[in-house]
């Protein structure tokens, strides 16, 4: 299509220059800082090269501790978030229930509140209850930030599928639950994808509340992150910063074309 | 290159009002509801009459270990504790510093998104693409991480530190104050608002914006006029939610901000923890609610609004 | 309300695009007298989308030349240039009343507030919806819509007017009378228009002119009797009306092989009772009200014909003479006369 505007070449390069130093300069910065031996300012470049400090880190039991608490914590809170969410999103995005839309709201509300202050006030419940530095309260915690994914996303790709090819397969000889599996599941599933995601990451990467409740008994990578980076070298806590954004590198470009492809934001739309 | 999402008339998915029993639908919602009452209802409720001063049965166990706790002196409970906060010199200095910072990201993250998504829409090519994968690249990155990795960017022995000392010219450290909070917040906040927005834009059939050329606008008022009300929906998610998110943030603060003044969310963490004054510690999270709930107001009214006036509702 | 124009309304010379890697138009050339209105009709993918997007200025021709009233316009965009289309789609603003959205193009040319609510009603009285003037598009039929379009094109008093596809989104009953009020707008308001469309009924019943369009060159640009009578090239001749035709040439009533192809019109056929003197007999397959008329399907040793007629129906079964009145030979494609 033509256009009467076209900015000026300098303009669009210089923007580009200061987006890639603004979003990867401190993302490089860090990375190569879990390669070197010693880096200090003003030196430009290190002065040298190592893995030192990744057996350094595999080695440490705190540390590995951390991190296998993550891998078997996270993938535990998505599944019970699926059980639990699911259903209801199935509820929001097909049926007309009373409430339907004040339910979405709360959800949406329930998630405004800081989080910080909501952990306060948890805790005072925690107590009561007795799960303060429990499995099951760091599991709770970390599934009440996975919520508002696994509800409003699945809900818009469950409403999305269009009624007429339901109809379609129920008149061609399908029973209510192979419909469900073979058409509305499998076209809702691209939004449901990108729930498991969004959840997983949110769950892994939860830190305030987990450090709330878990310490000093449980920690996870994030919180375990928030000592690391005060009591051990930066290029430890580069290392240990590769490590936990492998995951989300990992998922999120599996899911990144359903992502782009705007499960996200359609998501995101009251309806 | 973002795709333009389906059209679909959302009345024929869903159940027509009344045909089917809404109380299977309600059955199914009950799990989650369930659970956000619970542990996010009941414990903002315990919350909200403790902080009014009412220290027994739930409270009881708080209201033994912290300190400077107010007990009620009135059926319906003290504002002592209200007072106590709204008196702290420190939380107002808190609260001017939260509203500032929030603010001022949430203006420069709409801008950066509106911009990158409207050279998209207009103009789009492969440059425009690489800007908006750079911007979903903080998606990647957990909070922790991101808070970290600026910081040891900006820092004192950082990487732009290192640069301009090598030019001759001193860059200022910019940990420890509200600008290095500005841009953790931007920068953590940038995907989710370009996502919205992008998404938003791309969904304007072209022959809405030919058709606006054809009758003589030029670009600018084609932005004004045509692609920015349009996208409105998108737009004000977008702002809502980065302010929402800014609001109550912690870690990026934690990190990247002054001990005093800080953002709200690393003082209601102090309060809680460090100064063991938990009492106020909830009177300033309920603060920081109302401030966001009424930014989720003005998200559900635009939504309502918007429904509204395509004949959804 | 026009101003006094003279020379020709619309010029096209030696117009030339490719778009993906394709050749879609190849020296295009059309000239359209002031005040006609004229069809480029054509299957899809024949360019007519094309060419008309390159009049509006939505695309840059690859070579060539667009003059409209005289100016030439080809290096300007569809903002600079004096053109206004009506979308296929309407392309209404949902977020505007239909008088805002017919504002539009005054807003931005700066007329003063009064200037511009007179003129938006007397557009939209001239499409019979004034009435509607504080409407949403969302509010309103696709009828109206159209018509509000169609406003917000006049309103802006062109020295063309561009129509894509406008009578496709309507329902057949509608479609006729949105034609007829189309033509009559035009012949009264006399603006050089130009229409894009597929369907040749359309096409022949509304326009002055027809360009034939076949992979983005003009076959034929004629009036519509001329264009059924005397098709000049066998594209033509099957685009348009129903045709019987066959490989070989027309001996009395008779066709036998040889170069080229003959073409008959259905109507061009009479049916006689077979046993006359000199008769090459046919059997009648099928008999097809229409109507007004009768559709008969005759099977004959030289071929199948398709005979419209209203007297002398015969049964099925029955063996018929046909005679044929007049056929068109083509060679090469070309009419041969």
């Amino acid at each position: 299509m033509r256009h009467s505007l076209r900015l000026p070449r300098l303009l669009l390069n210089l923007a580009i220059a200061f987006m890639a130093l603004f979003i990867l300069g401190p993302l490089i910065w860090l990375a190569a800082h879990a390669f070197v031996s010693d880096w200090h300012y003003p030196n430009f470049y290190p002065s040298g090269f190592t893995f030192h400090w990744w057996s350094r880190v595999f080695l440490d039991s705190a540390l590995s501790t951390a991190m296998r608490n993550s891998l078997i914590i996270s993938p535990i809170v998505v599944l019970c978030s699926m059980v639990i969410c699911l259903p209801a999103a199935y509820a929001v995005g097909r049926i007309n229930f009373w409430g339907r839309r004040a339910f979405m709201i709360g959800i949406f509300s329930a998630n405004s509140f800081p989080k910080i202050g909501l952990f306060a006030a948890i805790a005072t419940l925690y107590y009561s209850l007795n799960l303060m530095g429990t499995f099951v309260g760091v599991v709770i915690i970390q599934l009440l930030g996975t919520i508002i994914y696994m509800t409003w996303i699945p809900a818009a790709a469950f409403a999305a599928v269009p009624r007429n090819l339901e109809e379609a397969a129920r008149d061609a000889g399908a029973n209510k639950f192979t419909v469900f599996r073979t058409i509305t599941l499998r076209m809702a599933m691209p939004g449901i994808l990108v729930a498991i995601v969004m959840s997983f990451l949110a769950a892994f990467d939860e830190a305030q509340g987990t450090y709330l409740v878990g310490a000093p008994s449980i920690f996870t990578m994030p919180t375990e992150m928030y000592s690391l980076v005060q009591n051990y070298p930066i290029q430890v806590a580069a290392v240990f910063s590769l490590l936990l954004t492998l995951p989300s590198v990992l998922l999120l470009s599996l899911a990144r074309k359903h992502i782009m492809g705007g499960q996200l934001a359609e998501g995101f739309q009251l309806k | 290159m973002i795709s333009v999402r389906r059209k679909v008339n959302r009345e024929s998915s869903r159940a027509p009002h009344g045909a089917r029993p809404s109380l299977s639908g309600f059955a199914l919602a009950l799990p989650p509801l369930l659970l956000v009452v619970v542990f996010v209802g009941i414990p903002i409720l315990i919350g909200l009459t403790f902080s009014l001063g009412f220290t027994q049965g739930p409270n009881r166990v708080i209201s033994l270990i912290g300190q400077q706790i107010h007990i009620k002196s009135h059926w319906w409970g003290t504002f002592a504790a209200y007072s106590d906060v709204l008196h702290d010199s420190r939380f107002l200095g808190d609260l001017a510093l939260t509203l500032v910072v929030t603010s001022i990201s949430t203006v420069f993250v709409i801008a950066m998104a509106l911009g990158i998504a409207m050279y998209q829409r207009l103009i789009g090519g492969k440059k425009a693409s690489v800007l908006v994968t750079l911007s979903i690249v903080p998606l990647f990155v957990p909070v922790v991480i991101s808070a970290w990795a600026i910081h040891t960017f900006y820092g004192g022995d950082g990487f732009m530190r290192t640069l301009f000392s090598h030019l001759g010219i001193n860059f200022p450290t910019l940990t420890s104050t509200p600008v290095a909070i500005v841009i953790g917040s931007v920068w953590t906040a940038l995907p989710f608002s370009i996502l919205m927005i992008s998404s938003g834009m791309q969904a304007i059939p072209n022959a809405l914006i030919e058709a606006a050329r054809d009758c003589g606008a030029p670009t600018p008022k084609i932005i004004s006029n045509i692609l920015i009300p349009l996208a409105r929906t998108p737009i004000i998610i977008a702002a809502s939610f980065t302010a929402i998110g800014i609001l109550g943030s912690y870690t990026i603060p934690l990190f990247l901000g002054p001990n005093q003044p800080t953002m709200l969310g690393v003082e209601i963490s102090n309060f809680f923890g460090a100064y063991n004054r938990p009492q106020q510690s909830l009177v300033m999270a309920f603060f920081v609610f109302l401030a966001a709930s009424g930014i989720a107001i003005l998200y559900v009214w635009q939504n309502i609004k918007s429904a509204r006036e395509s004949g959804r509702i | 309300m026009m101003s006094e124009k003279s020379g020709f309304g619309l010029e096209l010379r030696g117009l030339r695009k490719t778009l993906g890697g394709r050749l879609i138009i190849d020296d295009l050339n059309l000239s359209v007298a002031d005040g006609e209105m004229i069809s480029l009709l054509g299957p899809s993918g024949c360019g007519k989308t094309t060419t008309l997007r390159m009049i509006a200025g939505f695309l840059a021709p690859d070579a060539g030349q667009i003059v409209l009233a005289g100016k030439d316009v080809t290096e300007l965009g569809p903002d600079k240039r004096p053109s206004a289309m009506v979308f296929q789609n309407y392309a209404l603003w949902p977020h505007m009343s239909a008088a805002k959205n017919v504002a539009y193009p005054l807003k931005i040319k700066g007329l003063t507030k009064v200037e511009i609510k007179e003129r938006v009603e007397a557009a939209l009285e001239l499409v019979n919806l004034l009435h509607h003037k504080d409407s949403r598009p969302g509010q309103i039929s696709g009828g109206e819509q159209q018509r509000v379009a169609l406003a917000r094109a006049l309103v802006q008093e062109p020295d063309v007017l561009l129509l894509d596809e406008p009578l496709s989104n309507l329902d057949a009953k509608l479609r006729e009378k949105v034609r007829e009020d189309i033509r009559e707008l035009q012949r009264r308001l006399k603006i050089t228009t130009v229409i894009v469309t597929h369907d040749q009924e359309e096409a022949l019943s509304i326009s002055d002119r027809v360009a034939v369009m076949n992979s983005g060159r003009i076959e034929q640009f004629s009036t519509p009797q001329e264009l059924y009578r005397r098709p000049a090239t066998e594209y033509v001749a099957t685009f348009i009306g129903s045709l019987n035709y066959f490989d070989g040439k027309l001996v009395g009533d008779r066709v036998v092989s040889g170069p080229g192809v003959v073409g008959i019109r259905p109507e061009d056929v009479i049916i006689m009772p077979a046993g006359s003197a000199g008769s090459y007999p046919g059997t009648v397959e099928l008999v097809i009200p229409r109507g007004h008329f009768f559709e008969v399907v005759v099977l004959r040793e030289d071929g199948r014909f398709r005979i419209f007629t209203n007297d002398n129906i015969p049964q099925i079964g029955e063996s018929v003479h046909l005679q044929i009145k007049k056929a068109l030979h083509y060679e090469n494609g070309h009419l041969v006369e």
